[in-house]
């Protein structure tokens, strides 16, 4: 009984917590509970969950990627300075695409540099943030009448905003990838032994710069999504979003060790750091206070499924 | 046989090169880059320009010092960002209430020892991996900083006897280089000639092999942390010195670029290897090549670049350095198969 009780706290303590945190909020202020607001949360979760789904395939197979706001402002730059020449479904795409090409070589100096993944990424940060810097000349770019570009970010369909069905969408396709494909399961082969994925006959390298593309993609995303929003995009947009990508992934019970993946947990992680940081907005907690809950949560849920772990193995131990 | 014999001696000489280029290969691109930027780069060689880039390199540096020691343990710390805040602010308001900069000095140290301690007992007794420890803690720390400064207005303080530490010159020497210099010295010292380096050493060559030897693993990752903050608090009280001033929002990005010139010293991040030296001279040529963009009119945007594109450059130079070896290697155990087959 406390074996199955383990196994259910296990898989679904986020979905446990998003709910009491829902819950407590609506207890709190009725307004949290509006439709209007519900869906305003689940917009603002939506734009860190789309870069947080392509990051989990990252974490499964045992890399980061620290490049993720840099591409995002990269992107949306790309995409917002095309738009007067080739039109907004074209340049959408092609923000996808400069999105996918920073990935594949995020990639390449992986596999093909031998650079430990941390600090390829790292140094893309910097090169791909300066990039976007130049390319805009450090200033902003508006789309002024041109707000088809607001696809991304309006509401289109049975009044939901793009983002939240974007999100789901891509989760959907990414828990399909990792757990019904033959290149998934390499992923998660990857992420859990390397060498023995090699050994195995996986291309580990060509997996390795699709997972990297497909980060750069949602990256990129991310990012015009968040420049639709406003119809600005600039070089500065989305900074620090790869901190709080991975900060969502690992509140979403993916293990930072590779081998596993959880694309349901990564859009609840998200969707939980959106409620609280809504709820404290709408209780007039000054802001400040939204980065300290962020930490707190983080260490506290790691906190708590570390410790969950111990038990369930002494539980084993006595049984034998 | 003779084939044989020259691969190994080639596996040697490679080896040799490796532990050079380790410890000495930043040091070499370092003095070579001086010396192209004194022959090609107008005013770099003006001696008021030299020691300002000195003294732009010890901000980073202090704060690398510590982190070299964490990254040869096989860990690291991402928190520093938000602790330099912190301890600035702290530091500041101390010796704008007090006018005591011993008193601001010990203020800074001891805030970012604590933010040290906390990481290390999450680390070693709750058992959170330190990458995500520290991540939480980044958050946390900076989100205090503001709560405490209620909502980010800067503490001022311009008094002469504070201002000098970031400011001022010793001996003719830039008084944060010195600061640096002497933290290097004393890591250096701690890292080669103590047992605690020598257990920093071994933990991150390998955990478990330590813990069996009887490394104190638990105690030394906790030191490692607050040796972290110590150096941490020394940064940010000479950054706060430098700039009369300390807000909640120092330096987001603090934590990767003393990262990137850790690993670009050649300190490994997989633990276990790594030098001292190698840290400052990276520090150093950071400082350099900004200094030389400015002079160059390079925008920041520019150096922003410049400064990942080193990096990488830096870092794969051992990748591609492996991959000819293992060419090299497969090439010799095919000659040593044909000659078996004769």
């Amino acid at each position: 009984m406390k074996n199955i009780l383990n196994k259910i706290w296990n898989s679904y303590s986020i979905a446990v917590v998003v709910l009491a945190v829902g819950i407590a909020l609506g207890l709190l202020t009725p307004r949290f509970l509006s439709v209007d607001n519900l869906l305003n949360v689940m917009t603002n979760a939506s734009l860190v969950a789309i870069v947080g789904l392509g990051m989990t395939l990252a974490i499964a197979s045992g890399n980061f990627d620290l490049s993720v706001g840099s591409t995002a402002a990269f992107a949306g730059c790309i995409s917002f300075s095309l738009v007067p020449s080739i039109g907004i479904p074209a340049s959408i795409v092609a923000g996808l695409m400069a999105g996918a090409v920073v990935g594949f070589i995020n990639g390449l100096i992986i596999t093909e540099l031998r650079v430990p993944a941390f600090i390829a990424t790292l140094g893309m940060l910097t090169i791909v943030r300066g990039a976007a810097l130049i390319y805009t000349d450090g200033k902003d770019l508006y789309l002024f009448g041109q707000t088809g570009y607001k696809v991304l970010s309006g509401e289109y369909f049975l009044g939901i905003p793009t983002p939240i069905l974007l999100a789901m969408g891509i989760a959907l396709l990414l828990a399909w990838l990792v757990n019904q494909t033959r290149f998934g399961r390499h992923i998660l082969a990857i992420g859990s032994n390397l060498p023995a994925a090699q050994r195995s006959g996986i291309q580990t390298s060509r997996v390795l710069w699709a997972i990297f593309s497909i980060v750069g993609a949602s990256a990129a995303l991310s990012g015009m999504i968040i420049s639709s929003q406003v119809l600005t995009a600039n070089g500065r947009l989305a900074t620090g979003l790869e901190l709080s990508a991975i900060a969502v992934v690992v509140l979403g019970g993916t293990a930072l060790s590779g081998g596993q993946a959880t694309m349901m947990g990564t859009l609840l992680g998200a969707l939980l750091i959106s409620m609280i940081n809504n709820g404290l907005n709408l209780l007039n907690v000054p802001i400040f206070y939204q980065e300290l809950t962020v930490g707190v949560l983080m260490l506290g849920a790691l906190a708590v499924n570390i410790q969950q772990g111990f038990d369930f193995h002494s539980l084993l131990r006595r049984q034998a | 046989m003779r084939t044989a014999a020259q691969g190994q001696s080639s596996l040697q000489a490679n080896l040799d090169w490796d532990v050079l280029w380790e410890r000495f290969g930043i040091a070499t691109v370092l003095l070579i880059g001086w010396i192209l930027a004194v022959l090609f780069v107008p005013k770099f060689s003006n001696p008021d320009n030299m020691l300002n880039v000195i003294r732009q390199s010890a901000f980073v540096g202090c704060a690398a010092v510590g982190m070299t020691i964490a990254i040869i343990s096989g860990t690291f710390d991402l928190s520093i960002g938000s602790t330099l805040a912190l301890s600035a602010y702290f530091g500041l308001m101390v010796v704008a209430k007090t006018e005591s900069v011993a008193l601001a000095m010990l203020t800074a140290i001891a805030t970012a020892m604590v933010v040290g301690a906390v990481n290390g007992f999450l680390v070693t007794r709750i058992k959170i991996p330190a990458f995500i420890t520290t991540l939480g803690m980044l958050f946390i720390v900076r989100g205090l900083s503001f709560i405490i400064s209620k909502g980010g207005e800067p503490v001022r303080y311009s008094g002469k006897s504070f201002t000098w530490w970031g400011n001022g010159s010793l001996l003719g020497i830039p008084t944060p280089f010195f600061i640096f210099i002497l933290c290097s010295l004393i890591g250096w010292f701690v890292l080669t000639r103590t047992p605690f380096g020598r257990y920093v050493f071994s933990i991150g060559t390998n955990r478990n092999a330590a813990l069996v030897a009887g490394v104190p693993v638990t105690a030394t990752t906790t030191w490692i942390f607050m040796v972290v903050g110590i150096f941490t608090g020394i940064s940010a009280f000479l950054i706060g010195s430098r700039l009369y001033s300390a807000g909640p929002g120092l330096e987001p990005g603090f934590e990767l670029n003393v990262i990137s010139a850790v690993v670009l010293g050649g300190t490994r991040l997989a633990g276990g290897r790594g030098s001292m030296i190698g840290t400052v001279a990276a520090c150093l040529l950071y400082a350099t090549m900004a200094n030389v963009l400015n002079l160059l009119h390079a925008d920041a945007f520019v150096q922003r670049v410049a400064v990942g594109l080193v990096l990488l450059l830096a870092l794969s130079i051992e990748g591609i350095r492996q991959r000819l070896f293992e060419r090299a290697s497969r090439r010799i155990s095919n000659l040593r198969s044909e000659t078996n087959i004769r």
